[in-house]
């Protein structure tokens, strides 16, 4: 969080010069529980978003999550391996979800 | 009627979740539920710090304080990009727009040719995301899908440009066309992934309305609102109003995508609903026009006013561009209505200010609810009335903010 702020005051002094030269975006460390194979989510999910998207989400059941990593899969075509897949699932109920079988 | 007992009892365990939360700290654990997510408030390039959803790609979203405002400043105007890989400078002398396709002259049109040669028009209109406000579903039903904006995923501003309708009748379409797509400078990850290309119709893409916008609200337009252009589409939901647009193709046929069937679409029926909590397994069409709608910006929850204050709640209220006729308020609950003084009509298409003098008598707590009717006669559902779809789209139930007076 401290890193988070320093960056945030450097760019705050940027913030309204002219886009005279590239923008520096900040960068934000969002928590991910840890176990689980964390890394195989980490290693997919953030290539293309982060995880924010997930923390923002809320607490979701099992098919939930099993039909977004597959909507990543199938529409945005994220390279992750069947195996690989159903460890994302697995961690993503286990620490972000629940066993049930409501579509929400 | 299982359906609405589902609800009702969703509902309910909800809004005891909700008000257990009220009042805690920021929570010290690790984050795991949307409920307890709390966003980091950061300054990105030209914004004042905003609610960080996500940092890549990037989505920002207003305070509701905002909405004591008709016209929304440019440093805290929501952002909302769909692709990661976003081009951190842009060349003036390099960028151009290119307008292709059926067309008798394809055209190459760098910002400054949009600015000397071609009419400049002006409109102030409101900008919405399609999920705006979507975390209220699950007031009343499940939680939605997609992320859980609360209402600060819009704004209203000046926009200045060029009307699309000039620049596609100076490249002169080919009888042939029937759609028009639009893309802009963002970019997937991967090469795979589907791009951000969105369609419309040929005959709403020469409507006059529709402008290629260079300035907003007198200024360029924020790097993260798409500079150096974007398309604003009045009335319209902002799926379409592409960031930093590069390419204008005008097609004879419609390029089936994932942006435009799969994405930002609801239940092709009358109600645009579906039971709440079924799944996406049902027909859908792409959201287009916005529904009636307004909001409290003063005060926002949980404030806590001294007995016998004067108080000036304040907000806004819009719809499609048919015009707001009347916003009504109530003070307890939505037991008893109250006409609200309609402010300074910006225009059809802008947010049109309401206020009301409140004197609350008696401590307590206080639920403030507006409502909004317009010109045509539609109004905005109560909460417990609107229509459920799995995407989390178009949501305009009444709002109500809990105030405390000691």
């Amino acid at each position: 969080m401290k890193k988070l702020l320093v960056l945030s005051a450097l760019l705050a002094t940027v913030a309204y010069a002219q886009v005279s030269k590239p923008i520096e975006m900040p960068y934000v460390d969002y928590p991910m529980a840890k176990g689980d194979h964390d890394e195989v989510a980490q290693q997919y999910c953030l290539i293309c978003h982060s995880w924010g998207y997930i923390l923002n989400q809320g607490t979701k059941s099992r098919p939930y999550w099993t039909g977004t990593v597959q909507k990543m899969v199938n529409e945005f075509k994220a390279p992750i391996g069947k195996e690989d897949q159903q460890t994302i699932i697995n961690y993503l109920v286990k620490h972000y979800g629940y066993e049930s079988t409501a579509q929400h | 009627m299982s359906n609405i007992n589902r609800r009702n009892f969703l509902g309910a365990g909800l809004i005891l979740s909700a008000s257990t939360l009220l009042g805690k700290e920021t929570p010290k654990k690790i984050i795991t539920e949307a409920k307890n997510f709390v966003p980091p408030v950061i300054a990105f390039p030209e914004k004042k710090p905003l609610k960080v959803i996500s940092d890549r790609p990037p989505l920002l979203e207003s305070p509701r304080d905002i909405f004591t405002q008709a016209i929304t400043p440019n440093d805290q105007f929501f952002v909302r990009w769909h692709m990661p890989d976003i081009p951190t400078y842009i060349d003036l002398n390099e960028f151009r727009l290119e307008v292709k396709g059926s067309v008798e002259n394809p055209l190459s049109l760098s910002v400054d040719d949009l600015k000397s040669k071609f009419e400049p028009v002006e409109i102030t209109s409101v900008l919405q995301c399609g999920g705006n406000s979507r975390k209220y579903y699950a007031g009343t039903g499940p939680a939605t899908h997609g992320v859980q904006w609360g209402h600060g995923a819009m704004g209203c501003a000046v926009w200045k440009g060029v009307r699309l309708k000039d620049i596609l009748h100076r490249a002169g379409v080919k009888g042939s066309a029937k759609w028009v797509g639009v893309n802009g400078l963002e970019k997937p990850a991967m090469e795979e992934t589907p791009k951000f290309f969105r369609e419309m119709n040929i005959d709403e893409a020469l409507s006059g309305d529709l402008i290629v916008a260079y300035a907003m609200n007198g200024e360029d337009l924020p790097y993260l609102n798409g500079f150096p252009l974007r398309l604003v589409i009045p009335g319209h939901f902002s799926d379409s109003w592409v960031k930093m647009l590069s390419e204008i193709t005008v097609m004879d046929e419609y390029r089936q995508s994932f942006f435009m069937d799969v994405a930002y679409t609801v239940p092709d029926n009358d109600c645009e609903c579906v039971v709440s909590g079924s799944d996406f397994e049902y027909k859908r069409k792409p959201i287009a026009i916005m529904k009636v709608k307004s909001v409290i910006g003063y005060p926002t929850p949980n404030t806590v006013i001294k007995k016998g204050s004067r108080v000036k709640v304040t907000g806004v209220a819009f719809d499609q561009g048919k015009g707001i006729k009347e916003v009504m308020i109530s003070t307890d609950g939505g037991k008893s209505w109250s006409a609200t003084q309609l402010q300074k009509d910006h225009g059809k298409y802008a947010y049109r200010p309401w206020s009301f003098q409140w004197e609350p008598k008696t401590k307590g707590e206080y639920t403030i609810m507006v409502r909004a009717i317009n010109r045509i006669g539609n109004i905005q559902p109560q909460v417990n009335e609107i229509g459920w779809n799995a995407g989390g789209y178009q949501y305009n139930a009444v709002d109500s903010v809990n105030v405390k007076i000691v």
